[in-house]
Parts: structure tokens; C-alpha cells; sequence
């Protein structure tokens, strides 16, 4: 393994590298604070509860058509980051980030699922990429600006539901510079064609909060591919009911029998329905019957089929009292 | 004191439809969508590091 010597010394005394890291984070903390971002760090809250776009002057400028407030803003963002990386190669960018042969993006800031963050397409990584085979719609609303480059898309929206899937409407579209286009991912998506040279976007987004899971069709026919969990609060509670039951942590039954009857993600409640019948059968199948009870609960029809498939393996079962004792 | 039982989770169904976790998708690596899920992913996993260490 070939080591250079900026490295090997640093493996002897980190301190340049620890100064280097500091000053980039008084940078930013300067940037957040006082700086450009000191108004998008106050909006984005208000972004992320589903305030109004124009409500907000610092974003909305951003995603305003002819406005030169998203140029001056990553102007001047990448002009300190820049500064400050061709001074010291060996230093970390302090925003969260991610790179490969296609994609860039720094997120510039960020709360409560939601996010402003700069991208940019690499046309020539883009192009070694296999086409889309499938598209996905999302519980989430975004803004994309294009700042620089030029890119083909397919605007691909839903124009109907249909058993196991829904009916596609695919159209061509182009970005240009300056272009703004807004988009609720539940309706409407975008797919890229083909992007000559580098296209970079600034980029807002927020999370709907209804926690609908998400959808991936088939582009072809539109066939139900996949669906996933709307929010990743969600996922964290799954694995948490999982890893209760794996445990075999009895004493948290009523816990997830309450998860169970809340109302949410239906895939969520189910889980937790499941792993509490698992760990206490007499809690689990209380809570199981309460669901099969009311016919305005989307789990009422699988809990009343699984209530009676139970008490036909289980007689005993049908001695559980209905309430909580 | 009923006499009731224990019941393996594997005895249980899921739904019809199966929901993945967060951000997972059938065809991954095909295509570029925009999609912003990506940016939520990266957050979410730097916090989780974050409050782990």
C-alpha cells in the first residue's frame, strides 16, 4: 500500500488535520449563524410543517423565476468551501455529503424532514448507468432549480389506479438554466434521459408527514413493483417491535398492542400486532379482536381473518375477555 | 386461570403487501430518478451515527 507523505506524517501528529477541521466548522458555523444561511437555518422549520413556499422570503427567493438568490447563495458557500479546500486537500467537508461516479450532493441544510441541498449530474457517469425500469412515487413535495447545464427528462405521472398497479401518463421534458420545477412526488415524478456535461440543481424538499408508503411501478406496464415506508420514523419502530420480539421481551406486549391500535402505518401496526400475539397470545389477541371490530380500520378485514384462523387452531382462544382485563 | 398459547411468530401472516424499509426499491442501481429520498437516507444515517458515538 502506497501511503503519501501528507498522510504518514499526519499519523504521527493529527494536529494540522484537527485545526484544518476546526476552521472548516467555524466556517460554516459562521455561514449558519450570521452568514446566507443564518435565514434558511430560520425558515426551514416553518418549511418542514408545511408552511407555504411564498410565505417564506429567504426560500422563496431561492425557487423564484429570474431571482439571483440561488446563484449568490452557493456562490458564496462554495467560494469559502473552495478557498478553504485548495488550501488543505486533506480537509473534510463539514456538511453532510455523498459522491459517485454519477451523483453529487451536499446537503446545505437541513430539519425535520426537510432539506435544501446542491447536486450535480455527471452526464458521462449518467450514461453508464442502465435506463429506469421502474419509477417511484413518494409522500414528499420538491422544488429543483437548475443553476447550470442542461438535461432530457420524462415527466411520468399517474393517470389512474388499476388492480396491482396504476395506469402511467410518460411525457419528454427538458431543463435549462434557471428553470424551476415543482413537483408533489405522490402525483408526479421525474426520470432522467440523458444529461450532456454536468447539470447542477439546488434542491428543496420536504416529507408529507401522512406516512403513506411509497411506490415503485413497473415503467412498462405500471405494475406494483415494491412499496416501502413513507417515513423512516417508521422503519426505526419496525425494527424496534422486531428486535422486542426477538428478545422475547413479554413485558413489552401491551406497549406494542397499544402501537397496534394506534392509528399509522398500517404495515407498522400489523408488525407490532404480530410480534405481541407472539410474546403474549391473551394481550395479542385482545388487541387483535379490537381491530377486526371496527370496520373503519384499513387492518379490520386481515386482524378478522387472522382472529378467525386463530380460534380455529386455538379454541382456548375464544375464552380471552374482549376488553383488557 | 386459562391455559392459553404460545404462538410462533412464523404462524402469523404478513399483509398482502409487503412494505420495505425506508428508501429500499426493487430496481436500485437502474436509472436516475429525482428523488430526494437519497438526501433523507443520508440524514437519517449520519444522525443515527451521530447519536451513537
Amino acid at each position: 500500500m502506497l501511503i503519501g507523505p501528507e498522510l504518514m506524517a499526519l499519523r504521527g501528529d493529527d494536529t494540522p488535520q484537527r485545526r484544518i477541521q476546526q476552521r472548516l466548522l467555524d466556517q460554516l458555523g459562521g455561514w449558519r449563524e450570521a452568514g446566507a444561511g443564518a435565514e434558511l437555518e430560520a425558515e426551514l422549520p416553518r418549511f418542514a410543517k408545511g408552511a407555504a413556499l411564498e410565505s417564506l422570503p429567504a426560500l422563496h427567493a431561492l425557487f423564484t423565476p429570474g431571482n439571483c438568490a440561488a446563484a449568490t447563495l452557493v456562490d458564496g458557500l462554495t467560494d469559502w468551501l473552495l478557498t478553504e479546500l485548495e488550501r488543505d486537500p486533506l480537509g473534510q467537508v463539514p456538511m453532510r455529503h455523498q459522491c459517485d461516479r454519477t451523483l453529487a450532493t451536499l446537503v446545505l441544510v437541513r430539519c425535520q424532514g426537510a432539506s435544501l441541498a446542491l447536486q450535480a449530474i455527471d452526464g458521462a457517469g449518467f450514461a453508464l448507468k442502465p435506463p429506469a425500469q421502474s419509477v417511484t412515487f413518494a409522500g414528499n413535495e420538491s422544488w429543483d432549480h437548475v443553476l447550470a447545464g442542461s438535461a432530457e427528462v420524462e415527466l411520468v405521472r399517474i393517470a389512474g389506479q388499476r388492480p396491482g398497479g396504476v395506469e402511467l401518463d410518460r411525457t419528454g421534458s427538458a431543463l435549462a438554466p434557471g428553470g424551476i420545477v415543482h413537483r408533489n412526488g405522490r402525483l408526479a415524478a421525474q426520470i432522467f434521459k440523458r444529461v450532456p456535461g454536468i447539470l447542477v440543481l439546488l434542491k428543496l424538499h420536504r416529507l408529507d408527514h401522512d406516512n403513506a408508503p411509497s411506490c415503485e411501478y413497473a415503467l412498462d406496464d405500471g405494475r406494483l413493483l415494491h412499496q416501502a415506508a413513507g417515513h423512516p420514523r417508521d422503519s426505526r419502530l419496525e425494527l424496534a417491535v422486531a428486535l422486542l420480539g426477538r428478545m422475547g421481551r413479554a413485558d413489552a406486549a401491551p406497549l406494542l398492542a397499544a402501537m397496534a391500535e394506534e392509528t399509522g402505518s398500517p404495515h407498522l401496526r400489523w408488525q407490532a400486532l404480530r410480534e405481541c400475539i407472539a410474546l403474549d397470545s391473551r394481550t395479542g389477541f385482545t388487541a387483535l379482536s379490537a381491530i377486526a371490530r371496527n370496520s373503519d380500520d384499513p387492518l379490520a378485514v386481515p386482524a378478522g381473518a387472522l382472529r378467525a384462523q386463530l380460534l380455529e387452531t386455538y379454541p382456548q382462544l375464544a375464552e380471552v375477555p374482549l376488553c383488557p382485563a | 386461570m386459562m391455559n392459553l398459547p404460545k404462538i410462533d411468530i412464523s404462524a402469523l401472516p404478513d399483509l398482502d403487501v409487503l412494505t420495505g424499509v425506508f428508501g429500499s426499491l426493487a430496481h436500485p442501481a437502474q436509472g436516475l430518478q429525482s428523488n430526494d429520498t437519497l438526501i433523507m437516507m443520508m440524514s437519517f444515517v449520519y444522525d443515527v451515527i451521530k447519536t451513537v458515538h
